[in-house]
């Protein structure tokens, strides 16, 4: 029993197969297929993530929208005290969003992040709700990848202008300023410069919607390189709505420009503010509508990263005031001369900013760490936990149990966070374990206590969780070696064969056997080493940066073979594939045997077959280049040739890939649009949809004890599909037939672990796995006329639980409790207080049989029910605990027949009664009967009222609570509980002998009386009357 | 919050009715509607229905099964019963006062629902739901066209309540019944969506029944056994008790024995 209990693979694959549709040709595999099975999000919101847009309304609350960079769109109607994923079906990387001032119901989303990072993720045009965020439209402007701003002209909802910043890795038309007349039906292209240069800002006079500023801007991101600037850059303005631009150039620097932001102060219309980027980047204020400008002044947040902040404010109220979020906010009181940071305490990287317009004291900032909101202008902010929207690169997941998952994110280091607690998974679950950008990061094999974590270009660290001290064990240059080359998000790799070996990827393949104490170099560089593709230090166009992020001809994805440590897989950053055979002695470029892939394709993954040696999976990811369709190729033969596994449903260049770890027909596919699975070995793809929306799905991991498939995504957090044995069992035998039971898990009698706290409704809280048995089974048709129920059987064949089963289409799961019915309580003043006292007993460790019943058919399997593997009760206090409880459930039972024989007593005697003359003296008997068994009835059961604050406790409640406390607890029960059961079984013995006495004194005697009344006698009812009754109820 | 939202479900109770006739491509809101009608017993049968019983079991957390009783009379009148621990809690609504007795903390009382909480009973002590002559009870409905429901097609019905919520019905395109309605209604100043699966439908003495009515996933799921139709129940039935003035008990002489500590609320994994 108990740690016995290891987790043993339920036999048998299929449980039971319906009757086959012969007719049926081609059953189609669609999303519907994977029918309930659903993905739990578990967060983390403790460091949220990118936030790009932003709009705000203020109505009776507060109402914010917010898009996230790759995480959607998030509505609050209560002022950022909870949030609601409102765009979950559609693109998830958020350019802009505009609400209708005039009709708040209507909100524009353009899609498409402006804030041209490495990391960024691509758009797919602009959609138009009508209905407050319900519904959405789609309005066109698909090829325009991003867009920074939308305007609606205040006097028609109609009229609505369009900054479309374009492509950022090429060339495109769509690009420009835009406008609708017709509320987005037509659109019309009303400033274009080249297929190079986008719109950077957009700003509208607030008292002439006719007159406008757009900023041209000209930009390209290679996979290498970076450059902000050229001569599509400028500043235009319009008078007439976007008939005629005029470009603006007094008092603007002379030479190339960049990116140009551009705010008209509300409170005077005249006053125009602008950053531009040039060889001398500054703020420039026009004092006449946009027609000349000086340069005013400069800080840091004005020249830093023009590409990534180029956002600007002018407050509502006062126009001297002009706010510059950057890499913090900066704020000038003087019309733009002097400036100074606004409070700390927030994320840097500041991309989104509001300022009520009722009061200006009010201020909300989007940042690369989440929504901040303050009320005293900028001094303090609070921290909205509510979004879960962080960007991970990369996940994975150590043996503990319960398990915890690790990965690092975006400008919010690394992050490791349980799959499970008691009150659900909770923003102080979560611990930071690295810094700056984090990617990789592994529990070390031989020490649960270490930790890989590294942060950008290559910055591995070994880390000790219980003292949080870490070491840096980044391989360094020797004698006579080249700079080592790292990538932005390094791959690091533990092998399956070897618990003491890590990998780590450079230009080289570097491995270490002594926890990174020492690394030994098993390659020659197995990139192009392409010179021109590491200028890295000159990245950035005017405004130099280097981050790493364009650090490149860099080894980005490592495999060891699972059954051969000395098959090691590598795919660089610049299109390479190299294997060894030999543990590094000698490589082997296989990507030139890859057909129909563009050269130089960025190896995103390759995962080693856990099934067959020489097979391995490969994603390629073209989007750097413009190139946004989908690669991924598998390979039977070590890469001497391969085979194309994309079908047209998959959508989106590909991230990730995994294959199952026990059907090697079941495969997991991550894209910038979601998550997509095979079951037949890529043959057919179908996107995964229930709870996961479209979001980037960049690494994934499937638990070995838990089954669970993990992943990371770029902008939603974490998720887990828990248990997906049935996947596994989804053959193309089991989808042609009509219903079929499929194998899960063994169900673990998880330990009830239970906690006090009320946190509020501020925060994002992650679900927690089902804590029942899950049966679950396939139906290729929806049902819907007759019964569709399980039954639940123990090793005996004795009904033990009915369960209403799911209807739809594809899997469904149902949830089986692993309890006994409750035991029947006698009727009282109030439940009894005790959490436990409501369940039945636990059922014990063992194979249980499950009928499914659909109509006329029924369908039979089995499925294992153990303790949890944690659980370490003795086999004698598991049989104490099994006794105790039982003879308890028992009394309680008694108990109930005895309260429930004197109410019916009493009941027909108070029937009597009404049906004789008050004066008689049957009369008067039958009252003081009456009035001795309520005296009695008092004894059995609390009768007061207040409920459990009135603290009565009798009988019931003594047995009850005992039943609860000795119910809840698994193990031996207390030598005080023991005893104290004897104790009130004999109250019980007692309470069942003066009931008996009670009526056996007095029922003949007042039956005789009745009869001569002729009125009917006073009948009990028998413990298999009482019994038959229960059951019927 | 999820309970009210499963009170909600508990009341949105509906039934249906037999195989339907294909005729045709339904164009508006009413085409549907009177296949639906068909397909769920016909208007004379329908209108035949005065009241209505429906025994079966809830299942709640930890696998508890509470026994469920719902009576419908037309042309408004419902109440729902439920039993745990030998107590027995009631909600009704008859047609003009909402009540509830809560009797599990120790409140025998009856109260008065609140507005919102009687705008919602209201909505709901519709035996055949709001498509069933749906202009004469105030309500609007529009077809919003075909869509998908979990992988199966269905009609996409706009319903506008009289009291002004807004309720998505999803109707198989082959049988004209619901499989599923989606709804959202302000409860005390909080939004409070909802989805209801129907299935298992059954004919019960010519009406077509769905005995199955799924929240999605635990807490919301009941289970019909047994359905009767046009039982003899008296109005009074519906309506809310006399509430007794300060009755003896609360001055019982007899203190209790002992008084045990009470364990605070806890919340269970999973």
């Amino acid at each position: 029993m108990r740690l016995a209990a290891i987790l043993i693979s339920i036999s048998g694959a299929v449980a039971a197969i319906g009757s086959g549709d012969q007719a049926a040709a081609e059953v189609k595999i669609d999303s519907f297929t994977f029918g309930g099975l659903e993905a739990r999000s578990i967060g983390p919101a403790v460091m949220g993530g990118r936030i790009s847009a932003m709009d705000v309304i203020i109505r009776d609350r507060l109402t914010i929208y917010v898009g996230a960079a790759s995480g959607g769109v998030w509505k609050s109607v209560n002022g950022g005290t909870t949030f609601k994923a409102v765009f979950d079906e559609y693109n998830q990387s958020i350019g802009a969003i505009t609400i209708d001032r005039s009709n708040p119901d209507v909100v524009w989303v353009g899609t498409g992040e402006p804030w041209t990072r490495n990391s960024v993720s691509i758009g797919d045009g602009i959609y138009k709700t009508t209905d407050d965020g319900e519904n959405w439209e789609h309005m066109g402007l698909k090829d325009s990848e991003r867009m920074s701003k939308i305007l609606i002209d205040p006097t028609d909802g109609d009229t609505v202008y369009v900054c479309v910043t374009g492509h950022l890795w090429n060339a495109n038309e769509q690009r420009g300023v835009f406008k609708t007349t017709d509320g987005g039906k037509n659109w019309e292209k009303i400033l274009y410069i080249d297929e190079d240069t986008g719109c950077g800002d957009l700003a509208m006079d607030p008292q002439d919607p006719r007159i406008l500023y757009a900023s041209t801007w000209q930009f390209r991101r290679w996979p290498y390189f970076f450059k902000s600037g050229g001569p599509g850059s400028g500043l235009y303005k319009t008078t007439d709505g976007g008939k005629n631009w005029r470009k603006i150039t007094k008092g603007l620097p002379k030479g190339e420009l960049g990116r140009i932001a551009i705010a008209v102060a509300p409170s005077r219309p005249s006053v125009v503010y602008a950053t531009i980027e040039a060889e001398k980047t500054g703020l420039y204020r026009s004092d006449d509508l946009g027609e000349t400008w000086q340069w005013v002044g400069t800080t840091g947040n004005v020249e830093g990263r023009p590409f990534y902040f180029s956002l600007l404010l002018v407050d509502p109220t006062d126009f001297n005031r002009v706010y510059k979020p950057g890499t913090m906010t900066s704020v000038s009181t003087d019309g733009g001369e002097t400036f100074s940071g606004l409070g700390g305490g927030t994320h840097p990287d500041h991309h989104a900013f509001w300022i009520n317009p009722d009061n200006p004291d009010h201020l909300l900032v989007g940042t690369d760490g989440g929504l901040y909101i303050s009320n005293n202008r900028g001094v303090h902010w609070n921290f909205l936990q509510a979004l879960p929207i962080s960007q991970f690169y990369q996940v994975s997941y150590d043996m503990e149990d319960p398990y915890n998952v690790y990965g690092g994110l975006q400008d919010n280091g690394t992050w490791m966070g349980p799959s499970r607690t008691p009150s659900g998974i909770l923003n102080k679950h979560w611990d930071n374990i690295g810094s700056g950008d984090g990617f990789h990061a592994y529990v070390d094999p031989q020490d649960p206590d270490i930790v890989y974590v590294e942060y950008q270009g290559g910055r591995i660290q070994r880390r000790c969780k219980s003292t949080g001290e870490s070491k840096d064990i980044k391989p360094l240059p020797g004698e006579g070696d080249p700079e080592y080359r790292f990538n932005w998000n390094t791959p690091i790799h533990i092998s399956p064969s070897r618990n003491d070996t890590i990998y780590i990827g450079g230009q080289f393949m570097f491995r270490s056997r002594d926890r990174g104490e020492s690394w030994e170099k098993i390659s020659p560089d197995l990139t192009t080493n392409d010179p021109e593709k590491q200028r890295q230090i000159e990245s950035g166009g005017l405004t130099p940066d280097n981050s790493t992020a364009e650090n490149h001809c860099t080894i980005y994805a490592i495999c060891e073979s699972s059954s051969d440590g000395n098959v090691i897989w590598a795919g660089t950053d610049d299109g390479n594939l190299q294997v060894t055979r030999n543990g590094g002695k000698t490589w082997r470029n296989v990507v030139d045997n890859v057909p129909d892939l563009p050269p130089c394709t960025w190896v995103t993954q390759i995962e080693a077959s856990h099934h067959a040696k020489g097979t391995v999976y490969v994603t390629f990811d073209g989007h750097r280049t413009g190139d946004m369709k989908p690669h991924v190729y598998k390979t039977t033969n070590y890469g001497d040739t391969w085979q194309s596994l994309v079908t047209e449903q998959i959508e989106g260049y590909c991230l990730s890939i995994r294959e199952d770890l026990v059907n090697p027909d079941l495969l997991f596919l991550g894209t910038e649009f979601g998550l997509y699975i095979s079951v037949d070995g890529g043959a057919q793809w179908a996107r995964f949809k229930e709870k996961l929306p479209k979001v980037g799905v960049r690494a994934m991991a499937i638990h070995p004890r838990e089954h669970d498939l993990i992943l990371a995504t770029h902008g939603r957090g974490i998720y887990i599909i828990d248990d997906i044995t049935p996947l596994r069992h989804l053959t193309r035998e089991v989808v042609e037939s009509k219903v079929a039971l499929l194998t899960s898990r063994p169900a673990q009698m998880r330990i009830p672990a239970s906690v006090q706290e009320f946190p509020g409704n501020d925060e994002f809280v992650g679900g927690n796995p089902s804590s029942g048995a899950q049966v679950a089974y396939y139906l290729k048709k929806r049902h819907i006329f007759g019964d569709l129920k399980l039954e639940i059987y123990d090793a005996e064949g004795k009904l033990l639980s009915t369960l209403p089963g799911g209807k739809r289409r594809g899997i469904n799961r149902v949830n089986w409790h692993m309890r006994g019915k409750p035991p029947k309580v006698p009727p009282a003043a109030s439940l009894v207080p005790q959490r436990f006292s409501f369940l039945g007993p636990q059922v014990p460790e063992g194979t249980y049989g499950v009928k499914l019943i659909k109509g006329k058919q029924t369908y039979e399997g089995k499925f294992d029910v153990v303790m949890d593997r944690r659980a370490d009760y003795s086999p004698e206090g598991m049989a104490l605990q099994d006794k105790t409880v039982m003879k308890l459930y028992g009394m309680l039972e008694r108990l109930t027949y005895v309260v429930d024989t004197l109410l019916d007593v009493q009941a027909q005697a108070r029937d009597r009664i009404a049906k004789l003359d008050e004066n008689e003296p049957l009369t008067t008997s039958l009252k003081d009967f009456v009035d001795e068994l309520e005296t009695f009835r008092k004894t059995l059961v609390a009768t007061r009222k207040g409920g459990f604050l009135a603290g009565e406790v009798q009988l019931r409640e003594k047995i009850g609570s005992l039943y609860g406390a000795v119910n809840g607890y698994e193990g031996s029960p207390t030598d005080s509980q023991v005893k104290y059961t004897g104790v009130l079984e004999k109250r019980l013995d007692q309470a069942e002998d003066r009931l008996e006495s009670l009526l056996s004194s007095q029922l003949d005697e007042l039956n005789a009386q009745l009869r001569q009344k002729e009125l009917e006698p006073i009948t009990r009812m028998s413990r298999e009357e009482w019994e038959a009754k229960q059951a019927g109820s | 919050m999820l309970r009210k939202a499963s009170v909600l479900i508990l009341f949105g109770v509906l039934m249906c009715w037999r195989v339907p006739v294909n005729a045709g491509e339904p164009k508006t809101a009413d085409d549907v509607i009177a296949k639906h009608i068909e397909a769920i017993g016909g208007r004379k049968t329908i209108d035949g229905v005065k009241s209505m019983r429906m025994s079966g079991k809830s299942l709640a957390g930890g696998g508890m099964e509470i026994p469920i009783t719902i009576e419908y009379k037309k042309p408004n009148k419902v109440r729902m019963e439920f039993t745990f621990q030998g107590m027995t809690g009631i909600r009704a609504y008859d047609g003009k006062t909402g009540w509830f007795v809560m009797p599990f903390a120790g409140k025998t009382d009856p109260e008065k629902m609140s507005a919102d909480q009687v705008e919602m009973i209201e909505d709901n002590a519709d035996p055949f739901g709001p498509l069933v002559d749906y202009k004469k009870k105030g309500h609007q409905v529009e077809l919003v066209g075909k869509d998908e429901i979990e992988g199966s097609e269905v009609y996409k019905l706009k319903v506008t309540t009289k009291s002004g919520n807004t309720e998505y019905y999803f109707l198989d395109t082959e049988y004209f019944l619901p499989i599923q309605t989606k709804g959202k209604r302000t409860f005390q100043g909080t939004e409070i969506e909802y989805t209801v699966s129907y299935g298992d439908y059954k004919e019960v003495g010519g009406l077509l029944l769905a005995h199955s009515i799924q929240q999605g996933g635990m807490g919301g799921d009941m289970t019909f056994e047994k359905v009767e139709v046009n039982v003899d129940i008296p109005d009074d039935h519906f309506t809310m008790p006399k509430v007794e003035k300060q009755e003896a008990e609360t001055t019982d002489k007899e203190k209790p024995a002992t008084i045990d500590k009470q364990e605070p609320p806890t919340k269970d994994e999973g």
